[in-house]
């Protein structure tokens, strides 16, 4: 049997967190790590080396954005997909937590929160068969 | 030269001279006057205006060089000619010194003494109609003075800047304000032209579609600019029409938005964190229950399951709300925030499709796109993908299972028309009137269960209507629903006078 794969979740929300982590173990059979914040997101995904990592855009210390273009920039962990997540509307322009998909970050998918059960393991499942 | 009146004084102590001018100088149509003596003379010029006086110098008591001093002092206009008996050219300089006009040596004749006095008149007519002139044109200079005056003053106390354009592009007046937020460069740069003086590419381009007469119905182009030191600027640029509608040049008003812009901001940051603040909660409660639903924490019962359903429903409802009422307030905050690009708007049917693709495979409505070899237009990205967002929606939610949606895209001259139709629920008669306002929620037994704000129609039209587009619905309850988007076809940016749409150069 092939190892699970790893997802890693930062979110400065731990409820939030938790009830992804307990949908991903339970319905996608991943093995699952929490962060809290863009600092600790970093030193996870040096010590868990995660296959994916699902990200909150707005945190505080370091927020999503900074945290995935830090990845991007590290060509050790450029190639880890990023899921960035965010409850900022995608329609509400120029706040400084606005969609940035495509544009300035190198982040893989984008959602909006909450996310539905069966877009999330969907969207995970195709970044890993890529 | 006509002086209709012109009375004479003379003043001598001798009879016959009195007498003998009198005769004379009446011949000619003129009023004469005689006293004896200075005394005399001077308490009559004080009374009576004379035009000439005739002044004998030697006199018993007061003689008449002390007359004329006298004369000079209280009367300067009149005109003295003194009489001498002792033809002395001596005297006579010494009076003309103090200010006699000119003399006349005793004895004279009649000739000598109407050429005198004739000279005299003609003199001062002369130097009367020399004032007068001088006077008018003093009174011109004054109104001329005063008309550049006042421009000058209005122009220099306008809050805002103020730049005009010759026909040529160069510049032909503009005020400090303007000079300080375009940072005008030159020794004068009046009558040099605006690209050698002012470092704005944006409002260069302006100045030139204005002169070329590119802004519609002379209304000017509104665009945001950076000014010098990247100060946000509104610019007006508007045409000056001449009657034979020829462009004479443009006038360039400059106003500073950074305070606005700056406000624009802290609303940007707010509306971020109650987003945070307040939608942040409900998506941890929603996703929670998502994740109870999925039965991840442990199986459900039955009617565990059918309550937190609609406890996710109140959640999923909440944050739409939440959206819809930012999204308004961001609309209602003013267009400022619209980007406007030329836009293939297939794409963003596309997006939004994708967006929603969930929902339709949910309850396996199939949608079919006809929107080929549509022209682009000129909108702003993120407005359209939620008027697209929303249709589709709709008529996602208002539809039975296994329905079907078209989305048909056609030219209609200078229109886009785009329609969203579908085969669901249909709105009735009654409610079709409504639709669009706020709040507004058709409610029968099919759309009870729907989550919905009752804002989304009236956002879509703002945006929509912010195109200078208009957005229309046929229906028929049982029959479905088809709303049509028209959007303006055009090149250029869109202009609406007196509205501050913004452009993209």
């Amino acid at each position: 049997m092939a190892a699970k794969s790893k997802v890693l979740i930062v979110d400065d929300d731990s409820d939030y967190g938790e009830a992804i982590k307990l949908l991903l173990e339970k319905k996608g059979g991943y093995e699952v790590a929490l962060a809290y914040d863009g600092n600790e997101g970093i030193e996870k995904v040096k010590s868990e080396r995660p296959d994916i990592i699902v990200l909150d855009v707005m945190m505080p210390v370091k927020d999503g954005y900074t945290m995935c273009a830090e990845l991007k920039a590290d060509e050790k962990y450029r190639d880890i997909p990023v899921i960035l997540l965010t409850a900022v509307a995608s329609h509400i322009a120029e706040t400084p937590y606005t969609p940035r998909m495509g544009m300035e970050t190198e982040a893989e998918d984008y959602i909006d929160k909450p996310v539905e059960p069966k877009v999330i393991l969907e969207r995970i499942d195709k970044l890993l068969k890529k | 030269m006509i002086i209709k009146e012109v009375n004479i004084l003379v003043i001598d102590d001798e009879a016959v001279i009195r007498d003998g001018c009198t005769k004379i100088l009446k011949k000619e149509g003129w009023n004469v006057d005689t006293v004896e003596n200075g005394r005399d003379g001077i308490e009559l010029i004080k009374n009576k205006f004379f035009d000439i006086l005739l002044l004998d110098l030697m006199m018993p008591g007061i003689n008449g060089m002390e007359v004329l001093q006298e004369i000079k002092s209280q009367s300067p206009s009149i005109y003295t000619i003194v009489i001498t008996g002792y033809a002395t050219i001596e005297t006579a300089v010494e009076a003309m010194k103090i200010g006699a006009f000119d003399y006349i040596a005793k004895p004279f004749t009649p000739d000598q003494l109407r050429l005198v006095v004739k000279k005299a008149l003609s003199n001062k007519a002369l130097i009367r109609e020399a004032e007068y002139l001088r006077a008018e044109q003093e009174k011109g200079l004054h109104a001329i003075d005063q008309e550049k005056s006042k421009i000058r003053t209005i122009m220099n106390c306008m809050p805002n800047g103020v730049l005009v354009i010759d026909k040529d592009k160069r510049i032909a007046l503009y005020n400090p304000i303007a000079s300080k937020l375009l940072n005008i460069s030159g020794d004068d740069p009046i009558g040099k032209d605006v690209d050698e003086c002012i470092n704005c590419k944006d409002l260069s381009i302006m100045i030139s579609d204005t002169l070329r007469g590119k802004s519609s119905h002379n209304a000017g182009i509104v665009s945001e600019i950076a000014g010098n030191d990247a100060i946000p600027l509104m610019a007006h640029v508007a045409p000056v029409v001449m009657a034979d509608s020829e462009i004479a040049g443009a006038v360039a008003i400059l106003q500073d938005i950074s305070h606005q812009k700056a406000v624009e901001k802290m609303k940007s940051n707010f509306i971020a964190k109650v987003t945070h603040e307040l939608k942040s909660p409900v998506a941890t409660i929603t996703q929670q229950l998502n994740t109870l639903l999925e039965g991840a924490a442990g199986e459900l019962s039955e009617e565990q399951l059918k309550m937190i359903e609609k406890a996710k429903l109140w959640g999923v409802g909440l944050i739409a709300l939440i959206s819809d009422l930012l999204s308004i307030s961001k609309i209602e905050a003013g267009m400022s925030i619209q980007k406007k690009v030329l836009l293939d708007i297939r794409e963003v049917v596309y997006d939004a499709i994708e967006i929603l693709k969930p929902q339709a495979e949910d309850k396996k409505i199939t949608i079919n796109i006809s929107l080929d070899n549509l022209p682009k237009i000129n909108a702003d990205r993120e407005g359209m993908k939620e008027v697209f967002v929303n249709l589709i929606s709709n008529a996602i939610k208002y539809n039975d299972s296994g329905g079907k949606i078209d989305i048909y895209g056609e030219r209609d001259k200078d229109y886009l028309r785009i329609s969203v139709s579908d085969n669901g629920f249909g709105i009735s008669r009654e409610d079709l009137k409504f639709i669009f306002e706020r709040f507004f929620r058709a409610k029968n037994k099919k759309t009870r269960q729907i989550i919905g704000t009752g804002l989304g129609l009236p956002i879509i039209k703002e945006i929509i209507e912010s195109h200078l587009g208009a957005i229309t619905v046929q229906s028929e309850e049982g029959n479905g629903s088809t709303f049509t988007v028209s959007l303006p076809i055009s090149e250029k940016p869109l202009i609406r006078e007196g509205e501050p749409v913004l452009t993209n150069y």
